[in-house]
């Protein structure tokens, strides 16, 4: 894998109900993704809001996920 | 609702100088139902000025807050203390708010983060529309609750001129014909007299023409009551 995608600062907002559910079973099943993935459960993506998406930025992040 | 749009970034930036200290003031009422400058746009606006600041290597505190209006002082007042202490206010106001802080804190330096543009209404999502000139003699009632002042392109009072076509302006097709548009509302109403009526020259004066207009009403001024 690229290093610079192995180091990348992703933040990923995702859907208790699905997104997050995906990465759940993707953990249980051993699957591998970087450790600088960092993901926030929400009990709904369209929770997310231009504003969260900056805040991560702004903090940085070099890269939103909203996924849902 | 006076209807407004946020002032490219860069136009910002430049404003902004070199203040170290900058205040973003939203306002809650007008500006907020246009998504031009509530708090969640100021918000916005503070973080986009934030990031540009870390981009552009320059030191910069940037906050922001909101107020009910910017028209009003006393609205004002609850900031005060972060006005003054602010190098800069970029107000996201309408030039109504941003004059009402200029007058109020005469000691700040104030800049605008918005064109004011129109006093109008959302016809669908994202989309607003001029309705009210301001012209200070309201003539809607002659012509079927359709304003030609602000929506017919000449302000015509005796219209539809030659360039009606289709029921749309010469200017640009995607403006409807504002006499057509009365036309057709008189006729539905059967008050296509009202029409026939030819209306003197407009008393522009009461218009921006005769200057700054002002209202007073003594029966609410407070210094007669303590007289």
């Amino acid at each position: 894998m690229d290093t610079r995608v192995e180091t990348a600062n992703i933040v990923v907002f995702a859907c208790r109900h699905c997104a997050y559910a995906a990465a759940d079973l993707a953990g249980g099943l051993r699957l591998q993704y970087p450790p600088s993935v960092k993901i926030f459960e929400l009990p709904c993506a369209g929770r997310v809001d231009v504003l969260e998406v900056m805040r991560a930025f702004e903090d940085g992040a070099d890269g939103v996920i909203v996924a849902g | 609702m006076i209807v407004a749009e946020q002032k490219p970034l860069e136009e910002i930036k430049e404003l902004l100088g070199d203040a170290e200290k900058v205040l973003v003031l939203g306002c809650g009422t007008c500006v907020t139902v246009c998504f031009a400058g509530g708090a969640r746009e100021a918000a916005i606006m503070a973080s986009s000025l934030r990031m540009a600041s870390k981009i552009d290597g320059v030191q910069r505190i940037i906050n922001d807050m909101t107020v009910q209006r910017q028209c009003e002082w006393e609205y004002l007042d609850q900031v005060a203390d972060e006005i003054r202490d602010a190098d800069v206010v970029l107000s996201l106001g309408c030039g109504v708010g941003v004059q009402a802080i200029v007058e109020r804190f005469p000691e700040a330096w104030v800049v605008p983060g918005l064109n004011t543009t129109f006093m109008g209404m959302p016809v669908e999502q994202g989309v607003w529309v001029e309705r009210c000139a301001g012209c200070g003699d309201c003539i809607l009632g002659l012509t079927g609750g359709i304003c030609p002042i602000a929506r017919c392109s000449k302000q015509l009072l005796n219209g539809p001129c030659g360039g009606s076509q289709d029921g749309k302006c010469e200017v640009d097709p995607s403006i409807d014909c504002a006499w057509q548009l009365i036309y057709d509302r008189l006729k539905s109403k059967g008050k296509l007299d009202l029409m026939l009526k030819i209306q003197p020259p407009k008393n522009w004066q009461k218009a921006r023409h005769g200057g700054p207009r002002r209202i007073v009403r003594e029966d609410i001024r407070l210094h007669l009551e303590e007289e």
